[in-house]
Parts: structure tokens; sequence; C-alpha cells
């Protein structure tokens, strides 16, 4: 393998990584961004997608519609958890991670119990290509399309949109915007519908690429979690790109040169390194620094 | 009344302060009672049924450590059995490779209390040096004892053997992966004569467990109602009032952090000693949220309310694991409905309700505040 090749079979895992840990984690960073909570049952949301886009397929339903309907049925999986239960628990960031840890723990055993350890996957599409040396799937390039295409529609919602104007006052002072009208319940539901859609619609997009069973999800969270603790929730879009940035860089290079193990574990190595100098996150501290020099 | 009630405080001191609740004269009656029948138990117990019931005491320690950081320090950690199995490895470990040498298991003993600590001595220094927000530590405690079940998962090679120890994979260390060296039990003692094994089955571990167990209760009670305990439950209730009265904030959780992965590795070596094997489960996310169930259902403010639950749920999910996969579904309602309707514990309310009750008929003093 030449270097030009190596160079760019790299930067193909590059973009698969960062692909992976977007789609993963956005649905994650947006509930913590707004509400500081972090939603322990994220891995179930994406099996909930892969489940409902596997048994939609198989129904006989296009692929991108049946990955789309996975997204959809997570998110309002997610509006009926938020009203229910999550809801109740505003205000005390360590009981919602606990409560939603259990809500975690049923939906991932229900659907053992309910549905049986494995269901059908539903096959790649677009095939691949390359010489020897380096294939490529065009599924994983078209993945890293849509990680781009979701960041920038998730930016365009926050700041173009009605919606988002009422969320980003939300998240600011809840106080206050309240008192100016907005209505606040019902920002938090939808808020918490659309990080569980994204998570779901992540996994539905991932049951094209692996084997699908009730504890799917888990094996995405953990680096999920690492990105939203390096991003931390100050700022949602630079957070979340600075995060997947640099852990994907870390990963892609540990992953290559070692193995995918130790690549996890630079993560959150990383992770604890950065933490140790810039608590509050990355985007914070990039902004404090940006604030400082401003200043003068 | 009023005389008993001094007479246990000049007794007891700072075991019946107040940040535990559960200091009257009839709240200790029961508790005496309570250990003079647990006492009484093997008597009337099968050997099956003792062997059991010795499991379910040994995870108390473990439940200890999490209601004393979460209940009375406010720092939740998602991974606490990550300090339990550590604690079960290293003293599988090097019990496996120095029984045959020295007779005995102090050594490795020494291995399983002191490798979770400075483990745990590590990543609090990383996380409340930081001042890490509380939800980062417990996701990054979660996130950290996955990592280690994934690495151990693949130690199945022949590669990875520390002396005589095979890893082992997903088998883990014991009988079941093949190999012929497995944990021994605790072996303490000092020279041949007075050498006890504390194997599962025998009534010497079970007496071992109990021991421990309330000398960790009482011990623990007088650490949270000591000065140090009350700096503790400042920091839980405002970390940055407590650092501007001067109080070291980050080193008294990283301490406490600590004395928590030390009860999880006590956990963790009666396991071992128990059944004479480990795998890398109890680095997984079951045996993770297992804990918190049982502190969260059963009260976390409370070392008493979390003693009892845990004992009660973990006999339950046993009972539950007979009728196949529906224990954990379960324990997840358990979990919802007991934090959506009582907050602050099952146990913990049970006990006020009682509390109230004895207050009424006019026994104990602390009424329904510190009643049980």
């Amino acid at each position: 393998m030449d270097t030009l090749t190596f160079i760019v079979s790299l930067l193909y895992q590059y973009a698969d990584t960062i692909a992976i840990l977007v789609l993963s984690a956005i649905g994650l960073f947006i509930i913590f961004g707004m509400m500081g909570v972090i939603n322990m049952a994220h891995g179930e949301m994406m099996m909930i997608g892969a489940y409902i886009t596997s048994f939609s397929y198989y129904a006989g339903i296009p692929t991108p519609i049946a990955v789309i309907f996975g997204g959809l049925g997570a998110g309002v999986v997610g509006i009926v958890l938020e009203r229910v239960i999550v809801r109740r628990f505003y205000g005390q960031l360590l009981a919602s991670l606990v409560a939603t840890w259990g809500i975690s723990l049923i939906l991932s055993q229900g659907a053992l119990l309910v549905l049986g350890p494995l269901i059908k996957s539903v096959p790649t599409p677009f095939g691949s290509a390359g010489s020897d040396d380096l294939t490529f799937s065009y599924y994983r390039l078209f993945l890293f399309g849509v990680a781009i295409l979701l960041i920038a529609g998730v930016w365009a919602l926050f700041k173009v949109t009605r919606f988002g104007l009422r969320a980003r006052a939300t998240m600011q002072d809840p106080g206050s915007a309240r008192a100016l009208g907005v209505d606040v319940r019902q920002v938090y539901a939808l808020t918490f519908g659309l990080g569980a859609a994204l998570a779901g619609l992540a996994g539905g997009l991932f049951a094209l690429t692996s084997t699908i069973g009730p504890f799917y999800g888990q094996n995405y969270t953990p680096q999920a979690f690492i990105t939203v603790v390096v991003g931390g929730g100050a700022e949602l879009i630079s957070g979340l790109l600075l995060s997947v940035l640099s852990l994907g860089a870390i990963k892609t290079i540990v992953t290559n040169q070692v193995n995918i193990l130790l690549g996890q574990v630079a993560m959150l190595v990383f992770a604890l390194i950065l933490i140790r100098l810039m608590p509050s996150g990355i985007s914070d501290w990039v902004e404090r620094r940006r604030l400082q020099s401003r200043r003068g | 009344m009023i005389r008993t009630n001094a007479l246990l405080d000049r007794l007891l001191g700072r075991i019946n302060g107040p940040l535990e609740p559960g200091r009257s004269p009839p709240f200790w009656l029961l508790v005496v009672a309570a250990v003079v029948v647990l006492a009484l138990l093997p008597t009337f117990l099968s050997r099956y049924e003792l062997l059991n019931f010795s499991n379910f005491l040994s995870n108390v320690f473990l439940a200890l450590g999490l209601c004393l950081i979460w209940g009375f320090g406010g720092i939740l950690s998602l991974g606490q059995s990550a300090f339990l199995g550590l604690g079960g490895y290293a003293y599988g470990i090097v019990g496996i490779n120095l029984i045959e040498i020295h007779g005995n298991t102090w050594l490795a003993l020494l291995a399983g209390l002191g490798f979770p600590v400075i483990v745990a001595a590590a990543l609090g220094w990383m996380m409340f040096y930081a001042r890490l927000k509380g939800v980062y530590v417990a996701i990054l405690m979660l996130v950290v004892t996955l990592l280690i079940e994934t690495f151990l998962n693949q130690t199945a090679g022949q590669g990875w053997f520390i002396g005589n120890a095979h890893l082992g994979g997903n088998n883990g260390l014991g009988r079941f992966s093949g190999v012929i060296r497995e944990p021994p039990s605790l072996t303490l003692g000092f020279g041949a004569e007075t050498m006890v094994v504390f194997k599962g089955k025998t009534q010497a571990f079970y007496y071992l467990v109990l021991g421990l167990g309330v000398l960790c209760y009482l011990g623990l009670r007088a650490f949270v109602n000591s000065r140090i305990g009350h700096v503790l439950v400042a920091i839980r209730e405002d970390p940055d009032r407590t650092e501007a009265l001067g109080y070291d904030v980050r080193a008294l959780q990283l301490s406490v952090f600590c004395l928590s992965a030390l009860l999880a590795s006590m956990s963790g070596i009666l396991y071992v000693s128990w059944g004479n094997f480990i795998t890398p489960n109890v680095f997984g996310v079951f045996y993770n949220i297992l804990p918190v169930i049982w502190v969260a259902v059963a009260g976390r403010k409370s070392l008493t309310a979390t003693i009892v639950g845990t004992v009660f749920l973990v006999w339950l999910s046993q009972k539950l694991a007979i009728q196949g996969d529906i224990a954990f579904v379960v324990l997840g309602f358990i979990l919802l409905a007991g934090m959506m309707l009582l907050p602050e514990g099952v146990v913990t309310g049970l006990g006020e309700r009682i509390g109230r009750v004895f207050d009424r008929l006019g026994i104990g003093r602390h009424g329904a505040r510190h009643g049980r």
C-alpha cells in the first residue's frame, strides 16, 4: 500500500468514524444541550428505530421510507416518555439519569421478552467500489452525507425557525421564556421527541449495516456519552462538531494503528484528559477564549 | 423514656447522630433483634438456603458504598460495580498465584481491597479536581466499566495469563474457563492452627459476611454523623457554599469516592470467595444498574434503608429470575414506580410511617423525622 492509498483510506475511515459519532450522539446531544438531561434510554430509542425499520422493510415498504418510519416511531415514543415520566424529574439531574436508565432497562428487556434475542436485519444498499487495497462502501459515504445534512438541518431548525427561537429562549432562561409566552412544557416535549427521533433515525440507518437485537443501541451509547461529555452542553452545533472532529481523529488513528478496542479506550482517555483541562466542555472553552480575546 | 434516650446517646455516641434516620430505643431494639435473628439463621436454614442468603448479604457493601456517595455526598456513579469487579479480579488473580505458596490469602485480600481504591483515586482525581458536573461523573463511570468489560471479554486467548491466572475472556476466572486453577476462597488466620477457609457454603463465610456487615453499618453511621459526614452532606446540598466556608470539597469528594470503591471491592472479594469464580459480566450494564435500583428504591439517604432494601430486592430478583427473563423488566418498573411515588425511597417511607405509629403510642423520641 503506497502512501497515497494509505492517506485516502485513513480519510475514508475518518469520515466513517465521524458519521457514526454524529449520528449516534446528535439526539443525545440535543436533549442534553436543551434541558441538561442525559437520556439514558438513548440506545433504546436507536433500538426502536432499528426494529421499526426492519419490520417496515419486511412489510414491503421501501428502505428509505422504512428508515424514516423508524425515526418517527422513536420520536413518538420519546414524546410519550417525556410527558409521562421524564418531565417529573426536571431540575433533578441525577434522578432524571436514573429514571431514564430505568426506562432503558424496561424497553430493552421488554423487547427481549416479547420479540426475542434477534430480529431480521436489513440488507445494505448501494454496494461498494474500489481496488484490492481499498474498498469503499457507498453506503458508508452516504451516511457521512446524512450526518452533514443532519447537522445543517438541526442548525437551521434552531437558528431559523420560530420553534428554534423558542427553544433557544427556553434553553437560556426557562423562567423568562415562560413569562414571554413560550409554552416551555411543549418545547421540552418536542425537543425530547426530536432527540429521540434523531436517535431512532440513526438506529434505522445503522440497522442496514449490522445485526439487530434488544441491546443493539448499547453498541453506540458509550461513544455517544463520551461525545457529549467532551462537547459540553453550552453550544449545540459547535460543541458537537468540535467534539466529534477531535474524538473521531483520535479514534481513527488508534483504531487504524492498533485495534478497535484501544480506539475506544483512547477516546475515553482523551476525554478524561480534556475534561481535566476544560471541565465545562470544549465548546464552552473555545467560547471563553473568544470572549477573552475580544475583550483584549 | 428520656433516661433511656440519654443512655443510648452516651452508649452509642456518634453512631446515634442526627444524619442517619432511626435513633430511638425501639429502633435499636429492632436492630438488635434483627442481628440476633440473622445470627441464629444458620440453625434454621438448609445448607442451600444459607448459601443463597450469604450471597444476598455480600451485596450489601456495594450498596452501602453507593448510598454513601450518592445519598450523603450527592455523587452518583453509574459504574459502581466496576470496583466490585476490579476487587474480585485483583483478589482472584493474586490468590490463584499465591495460595499454594503462602497457604493463605492475606496478600490477595490486600490486592483486592487496594487495586480498586487506586483506580478510584486516579479516576476521582481526574473528575473531582476538574470540578466535573455530576451527570458527567455518573456516565463516565458507566463508560469506564463498559470498556473494562469489552477489554476482559477479548482475553480468551492463551496470551492472557497473569502468572498462573488465565483471564479467560467471557468465561472469566474460574473452573469454567477450562483452567485447573480457580480463585481460592478467603483463607485467613495466623499460622496453620488458626487458618479458616471461608468457602461459600460454610457457616464461617456467613458469619464473616454478617460480622463485616454489622461493623460497616455501625462504622458508616459513625462516619456520616462525624464532622466530615456533616461537611459531606453540606457538599451534597450546596458545593459552592461549602467551599466558600473554607472546606476542601474536592479532597473530600475524592476520599469518599475511594471509600465507596473500598466497600464495593469487599463485595467483589466476598463474591469470588463465595463462588470461586468471576466473569466480565460484573462490569456490564445489568450489574451496574442493580445497585442503583437497590439504593434508589430503598432510600438513598439512609444506610439502614439501603441494607433492608438491598437484601429484599436481591431476594426478589432471584425469585423472579426463576420465572425467566422477566426479572429485569419488573425491577425497572419497581425503580420507576418507586422514584415517582416515593422519591425518598420505599423503605425510608415505610420507616417514617412506623416511626409515626411509635410516636402516637408514645414510645421513642425522634418521631416522624427520625423514626423507623
